[in-house]
């Protein structure tokens, strides 16, 4: 119990509002109805704070330099990687920090897939997949003569269909790659039974973690994965930041993609011996300021509580699917209709409503949503979909945030019905 | 409120509603797909030329939001019995002016895509 809940223990969504200054503000003269979490989360005051402090106490290239101020860099920048670590419940010596999710997951394409990839091996994605965990695999199937595969879609609800996952393992794939979290379908993957079913054929997993480490208790080791990305700036943390937990001996039989500074052991001029562990896919100076930000972000998350952020966020999503179909008859939601199976987010069309029309009109109320393939458009056409409307929350949405938006959608309704 | 009554007035809600130039033609010069890839609009536009450039005859169908549909369906009634040169000429203000709005930033890329189709697939006739 801390200063973000009710008497009742559940998160007071009004209480977390106050640690995000951008609700102070009002672009275009409206009070601002951020229900576009999914895409990239607001900034908390403690994580700006945080960043601030190390730039003016503790700054200086870390792992560089015999004096005591670089020392400090290096000390915060490791404490930093060890509060991230713990949020996912793994060692921090087995978390690469890198850029973005997008950047994890190429990482492991083209280092694993280089490796371990021969002709005729096959990759099973879903059909729902993020492009930033699709094409890495086209890119690298294709290179290395491999095959890639798909778990299928309904093509009406859109629900990834798991019960073709035991037909599909006859395939024998090397590598299975799907979000726990799908960004468009709200469905939480069901990864224990997965990974289950890969490793008994012999399959690693690979899991984007992106939708779902902002949204709900995450422990990677009980997910079953064998990688798992995420990406900082969905957690409150800044923009350029990643992490890719890989299991410790996959790490350690994995080559890096880039070189240069801060990856090697020792250098000669034809050729470099790298370091071990997690340092060696780390060229460069780290973004260590990046990574206090998300460190802070994930005391804050942990502070909100993440099973009663995901109480809160279902209520949300919950009410949203039973309206929607109130005010918007002819919507079309896609995933699963039970909010208990998804996280942080709904997607929705409507023939009536084009999803880019509806977000224009929603922003006249200041409601900001996204509308577009939200980077999935195989996803999409599968559907027969030009595009759809997403709405996602967080631990600071409130009923006067929903509020705003079906009234939004009775404007948009008016406009397009005439 | 006021300036979503501009954008989304009675003349551009019925050509989203019932956009011109939809018969397919027969024989089209040029054929060709645009996108807007991140919001999901798309036009299939055709155009019919003859010998000295000019656009005799104009048809599209797609997919997308009421600006890119209204857009192109404007763009098309336009189009016939102008010249090439003529038609790459013309830039967004003229867009703009056939729409009756100033369109934003956010969704001028909706507003140009007919134009612009058009204006590329003229480029990819005179390339061949």
């Amino acid at each position: 119990m801390g200063v973000w809940h009710n008497a009742d223990g559940t998160l007071d969504p009004v209480k977390v509002r106050a640690e995000y200054p951008i609700f102070k503000t009002q672009p275009g003269g409206r009070p601002l109805h951020y229900l576009d979490s999914a895409a990239t989360g607001q900034r908390p005051q403690r994580v700006v704070d945080a960043v601030s402090k190390f730039l003016f106490t503790a700054n200086a290239n870390p792992h560089r330099g015999a004096y005591t101020l670089a020392q400090m860099a290096t000390d915060r920048y490791e404490a930093a990687r060890a509060r991230i670590a713990a949020y996912v419940d793994v060692p921090a010596s087995e978390l690469v920090m890198l850029g973005s999710a997008t950047e994890a997951l190429n990482l492991v394409a083209r280092s694993w897939g280089k490796a371990n990839l021969r002709r005729g091996d096959v990759v099973l994605v879903t059909e729902a997949e993020h492009h930033a965990n699709l094409i890495p695999w086209q890119q690298i199937t294709r290179e290395m003569d491999a095959d890639l595969e798909f778990i299928p879609v309904d093509d009406v609800t859109g629900e990834i269909l798991w019960d073709r996952l035991d037909s599909l393992m006859k395939l024998k794939p090397k590598m299975i790659a799907l979000g726990h979290v799908s960004n468009v379908l709200g469905s939480i993957a069901p990864l224990a039974q997965i990974a289950e079913a890969a490793h008994a054929v012999g399959a690693l997993l690979c899991v984007d973690g992106c939708q779902a480490v902002a949204n709900m208790p995450v422990s990677i080791p009980a997910t079953g994965a064998d990688f798992y990305a995420f990406s900082a700036h969905k957690m409150g943390g800044l923009y350029a930041g990643g992490g890719l937990w890989a299991r410790a001996d996959l790490l350690a039989e994995m080559a890096p993609i880039e070189t240069g500074g801060d990856m090697i052991h020792s250098v000669r001029l034809r050729d470099a011996d790298f370091t071990t562990g997690t340092q060696r896919f780390e060229a460069g100076t780290p973004d260590a300021s990046g990574a206090v930000a998300l460190a802070a972000a994930c005391d804050l998350l942990d502070e909100f509580g993440r099973d009663k952020i995901h109480a809160h966020e279902a209520l949300m999503i919950e009410r949203v699917i039973r309206e929607l179909p109130e005010v918007l008859p002819d919507a079309r939601i896609l995933g699963p209709r039970d909010a208990s199976q998804r996280a942080g987010l709904v997607a929705f069309s409507s023939d009536l409503i084009h999803a880019h029309d509806l977000a224009e009109i929603l922003d006249r109320r200041g409601v900001a949503i996204r509308a577009g393939f939200h980077c999935a458009q195989p996803l999409h056409e599968q559907l027969e979909l030009s595009s759809s409307a997403r709405v996602s929350v967080a631990p600071f949405t409130t009923h006067e945030d929903l509020d705003a938006l079906f009234a939004g959608l009775r404007d948009a309704r008016k406009v397009f019905e005439g | 409120m006021g300036g979503m009554d501009d954008l989304y007035r009675e003349q551009i809600l019925e050509h989203h509603r019932r956009p011109h130039n939809q018969a397919p033609l027969a024989a089209p010069s040029v054929s060709l797909e645009g996108r807007n890839p991140n919001c999901g609009d798309v036009i299939n536009l055709q155009l019919q030329l003859d010998e000295a450039g000019v656009i005799t005859d104009v048809a599209f169908s797609g997919r997308g939001c009421a600006i890119s549909q209204a857009g192109t369906s404007l763009i098309t009634d336009e189009l016939r019995g102008k010249r090439i040169d003529e038609i790459l000429a013309l830039g967004s203000p003229f867009v703009m002016e056939l729409l009756g709005v100033e369109v934003g930033p956010t969704r001028i890329h909706c507003a140009l895509l007919g134009l612009e189709t058009a204006q590329k697939a003229i480029a990819s006739l005179s390339s061949k």
